[in-house]
């Protein structure tokens, strides 16, 4: 949702944006009540299989304050999936580029607890291949998670691809599967997985440039690959908010959805 | 001649004769006889008067004994008695509608049994049969079926002559329904031929009455329901009659309704309910000269206004873990029906570059939604919702629908903290800060971001929306036990007359008194909610993360969302009436129960009962007993839709809380709810069993059955033991023996 009229976007660029982002971080905002409560993300880290990308997940935060209305802290906490801390972060991500370490017992309750009383994890496969050891395990992971719900492919009209932006098509770092998968729970779906490296077309130097190359479309991918991960973190906030019919009518309305 | 009277009676031919003495009594005696015979014989000289003596008396002992067996001489035969004929009249107060002429229906009663036949045996029917005829005609009811039962059952195994209805034939036991229904299995059982006299002549009168209103009982709040309204028409040309409908008296509606051929029409309603509640809703046509009965013009229903679901809007001025959460109690409760609207882009975030195209956004729709849509929510949430971005210019208007909605229509509001709510939100000033039960205003620093552990203060122990457990001894520990929230929106304190359930541990206001963290007030009709913080989903997601569930936050939610929106049933105060209509002259029935927050009975609660009605106001009061309740009464005086309102007050006058509810009061008679007889149902009668339909008018004469009768059977007994010829007998045995002992000389 927008005031009405919206306002154009000025003079800046999006490279002047990103170059800024790293001196000014965050200080422009009106800040919520106490950062605790503000958005940030947590990377579940593993022994093995797990990469951490602070960068790219403090990039996200950074585009969902400049982009969106929703109030972020820059912090990024990496925990172990059975550490109890994990409560505190209700956005979670998991990014890997190996075969992951089997959950303990108490981790994949811990985790099912965690996704089943509101909690929203993103798993992304960042290794930009087909077929990698990482989506395997990522996929006996969610078995053993969920043993009577399966990882599925989400519809074309899924909330998290109206969540902010109009998204056609998920894309990362590569595009190689274009679309996202998850593990539903009622009306929404608390686990979302993508295999094409969106962490990758976040990630960034020190000095603020790009990490990644994105492939096959460059810079116009590592566009849509920001415009998805936003979508997903505010997903991740308001779920199927989106599907209400109040803002579904609207849209048909305005044409923007068939 | 001289026989039978010797006999004792007629022990005419065909008879039998039967011993009723036991017959070991009878064995007993005859050995008595013979002892004393032989005891008599014994001393005895011999000779021929000797052995005639013996054999006279042996002869009385005889007649003695035979007397002891007790012989009776039974005779028993048939004969047939002339059948017998019934009339049936029917005294229900329809008999007393005036004819045409201006005579009652009853005047013509007379004549008709006049002509019936002599001896003919006359019962009165309405609610019941009762024998004779009927003296008057006041009978509340006219079940012919059930009087007809009663007839058969009365001269069961009989054949009557017949049986004579006298009737308008507006019967309301069902017979009616069921004939003119052509169910073959429920015609009546009859003893003889049926004819049925019509009581009353068609036409001739005019009378417009609501036969029925039907609406189901029950309505959804917001939800459209029809309430059908059946008429009828006799004696007029109109070809459409005006109804109106009204609730508790106001107006509704008005329809036209068409008529059929046979005057009948049904007009149809579509109510919207916009309150929760009972009220009296009235069909009424109105009344034209010379109508026949004026009372069966109008026609009252109770309907009762339900909840289906909770309609809350939930307004969020930034996605945030605390909307997340919310948003997910409120989506997942079936009984809430949520409209959200987040605000997911400001101007501030206009700089990023994106083109709005690209953008899944809608825009707000805030002066539709804060104006015409307003008043379709029962619950409005600002969740750190910063107005002015939006509708600066409007925010007199706007706000100020806002502080209607909850003041004047009962509706309810709820203010969560953020950077962009109560002080942030500039809401200070606006018609919102009036219905706020804390005060803004703040001067300096308006949050403070430090963590703490809310206390829950003693109205907190008390309300029921700080309930998280059954036991209240363990509600304080429950509260302790939750996870601690992030910061705080300051205030200035709690408003006047607002209750403080959760307080801050140690940040104090200009007051000294602890900062209110939760806060709920009462403001005209409706009710209002201060959550002066962004954390409390912690409550739900840190519980959650200590293996305890989410249960305390979903019950302080589902507390809140109760108390917020006052469900009647869920108020401290409820009242009812223990019917929805009565009668004038009946008493009407009040019982009032007074609950206090944690749902306890309040004893020696004093109850002032205000009705009003359309013949006025009428005060009652009391107070409540042990169990928390008292039942006042009045008499049903003026008729209509009344409405009932309790204020209850506390022991020490403090105000516990009010309801209402209403009941109508009617002059409709039943029995006058039609006035034309029914030749209809009594020809379809006739037809069906066989029977004579006889005209009001006609001078037919009723069916009668030559074969009827009743056969009779006759039982005659003679006593032959205490017949006369038993002693002359005896007597005339012993004389004569007697005679000859003295003849011979014996002693």
């Amino acid at each position: 949702m927008q005031r009405s009229p919206p306002r154009g976007v000025g003079g800046l660029t999006r490279r002047t944006l990103l170059a800024s982002a790293a001196a000014l971080p965050f200080a422009l905002r009106a800040r919520a009540i106490g950062p605790a409560s503000e958005v940030d993300i947590a990377e579940i880290q593993l022994s093995r299989g797990t990469i951490s990308r602070p960068e790219a997940w403090t990039r996200l935060l950074f585009e969902l304050l400049q982009s969106t209305s929703v109030e972020a802290e820059p912090r990024v906490v990496q925990l172990a999936p059975d550490d109890p801390a994990l409560f505190r972060h209700p956005f979670a991500v998991l990014a890997g580029n190996d075969a992951l370490t089997p959950l303990t017992e108490a981790a994949s309750q811990q985790l099912v607890r965690y996704l089943s009383y509101g909690g929203f994890l993103f798993i992304d496969d960042t290794t930009g291949e087909r077929q990698s050891d990482f989506d395997t395990s990522v996929r006996t992971m969610v078995r053993k998670l969920f043993p009577t719900r399966a990882l599925t492919t989400l519809p074309t009209d899924h909330s998290v691809y109206r969540a902010f932006f109009l998204i056609s098509e998920p894309v990362g770092r590569v595009a190689l599967h274009r679309t996202l998968e998850g593990v539903a729970q009622g009306s929404m779906h608390p686990l979302l997985y993508s295999r094409d490296d969106v962490s990758g077309a976040l990630d960034r130097r020190a000095d603020g440039s790009d990490a990644l190359p994105c492939t096959p479309n460059g810079e116009l991918q590592r566009r849509e690959a920001v415009k998805l991960a936003i979508n997903l973190l505010m997903y991740g906030l308001t779920s199927n908010y989106k599907q209400d019919q109040a803002h579904v009518e609207q849209l048909i309305r305005e044409g923007r959805l068939e | 001649m001289i026989v039978d009277w010797l006999l004792g009676g007629c022990c005419g031919p065909g008879g039998r004769l039967v011993f009723t003495t036991e017959p070991w009594i009878v064995g007993v005696a005859t050995l008595a006889v013979l002892v004393a015979l032989v005891l008599a014989a014994i001393p005895r000289p011999r000779g021929r008067a000797r052995v005639a003596e013996l054999a006279l008396l042996t002869a009385a002992a005889g007649v003695l004994l035979a007397a002891v067996a007790a012989p009776v001489w039974i005779q028993e035969g048939d004969r047939v008695e002339a059948g017998r004929f019934v009339a049936l009249v029917d005294a229900s107060r329809s008999m007393q509608v005036l004819e045409g002429d201006g005579t009652a229906r009853t005047e013509q009663v007379a004549a008709r049994l006049a002509a019936l036949p002599p001896g003919t045996e006359v019962f009165a029917f309405g609610d019941g049969l009762r024998p004779g005829v009927p003296l008057t005609y006041d009978a509340g009811d006219t079940d012919l079926g059930g009087a007809l039962a009663a007839v058969a059952q009365r001269y069961a195994g009989e054949k009557l002559e017949g049986v004579a209805v006298l009737t308008d034939g507006i019967d309301r036991g069902g017979l009616r329904r069921r004939v003119l229904g052509e169910a073959d299995d429920v015609l009546p059982r009859l003893n003889g031929p049926l004819t049925l006299y019509q009581i009353g002549e068609e036409g001739g009168r005019t009378d417009i009455s609501v036969t029925d209103v039907r609406a189901g009982g029950f309505a959804f709040l917001r939800a459209p329901f029809a309430i059908e309204v059946d008429v009828r028409a006799v004696g007029t040309q109109a070809r459409s009659v005006p109804v109106t409908l009204t609730r508790d008296g106001q107006p509704v509606g008005q329809k036209t309704v068409t008529l059929d051929a046979e005057g009948r029409g049904t007009a149809r309603f579509e109510v919207t309910p916009e309150a929760v509640g009972r009220f009296i809703y009235e069909a009424a046509s109105p009344l034209t000269t010379g109508d026949a009965v004026p009372a069966n013009n109008a026609l009252s229903l109770a309907v009762r206004v339900v909840r289906d679901r909770v309609r809350v809007l939930q307004v969020c001025g930034s996605p945030s873990f605390d909307q997340k959460f919310l948003r997910l109690f409120l989506k997942e409760d079936p009984a809430v029906d949520l409209v959200s609207f987040f605000i997911l882009r400001t101007d501030r975030d206009m700089g990023a570059g994106w083109d709005s195209s690209e953008l899944s956004l809608i825009q707000f729709p805030y002066e539709k939604l804060f104006s015409s849509e307003l008043w379709s929510f029962d619950l409005v949430i600002f969740q750190n919702f910063d107005y002015r971005p939006y509708f600066d210019n409007d925010a007199d208007e706007l706000l100020g629908n806002i502080a209607r909605y909850v003041k004047e229509n009962g509706k309810a509001f709820v203010m969560m903290g953020g950077d962009r709510s109560f002080d942030l939100g500039s809401y200070a000033g606006t018609p919102i800060a009036d219905i706020l039960p804390v005060q803004l205003g703040v001067s300096g620093e308006a949050i403070d971001a430090g963590a703490f552990q809310p206390r829950l203060t003693d109205g907190g122990a008390r309300h029921p929306i700080t309930q998280l457990v059954g036991e209240p001894s363990e509600n304080a520990g429950a509260w302790s036990k939750l996870s601690a929230l992030d910061g705080l929106n300051l205030s200035r304190g709690a408003s006047p007359g607002a209750a403080v359930l959760l307080e801050h541990p140690t940040l104090k206001g200009p007051d000294d008194k602890p900062l209110p963290v939760l806060a709920v007030g009462e403001y005209g009709a409706g009710r209002s909610m201060a959550l002066l913080g962004d954390s409390s989903w912690r409550w739900s997601f840190a519980e959650a993360g200590e293996g305890r569930g989410n249960q305390a936050y979903l019950r302080f939610w589902k507390n809140a969302a109760r108390w917020l929106i006052g469900d009647p049933e869920d108020q401290p105060v409820v009242v009812e009436a223990n019917r929805d209509n009565y009668q004038i002259g009946e008493d009407v029935r009040i019982t009032t129960r007074v609950r206090n927050v944690s749902f306890a009975p309040v004893a020696d609660a004093k109850v002032d009962i205000t009705v009003d009605g359309p013949g006025g106001r009428t005060q009652l009061e009391g107070r409540t007993g042990a169990d928390g309740s008292v039942a006042l009464t009045l008499p049903a005086a003026d008729r209509g839709a009344h409405r009932v309102k309790v204020v209850a007050r506390g022991a020490a006058g403090a105000p516990v809380g009010e309801a209402q509810t209403a009941f109508a009061v009617t002059t409709r008679d039943p029995e006058l709810e039609e006035v034309e007889p029914d030749s209809a149902f009594l020809r379809t009668l006739a037809a069906r069993t066989g029977g004579r339909y006889v005209a009001a008018g006609d001078t037919d004469a009723p069916l009668r059955d030559p074969d009827a009768g009743r056969r009779v059977r006759d039982r005659a007994e003679t006593p032959l033991y205490a017949a006369p010829i038993v002693p002359l007998a005896f007597a005339l045995f012993v004389s004569i023996s007697w005679w000859i002992r003295r003849r011979v000389g014996y002693r």
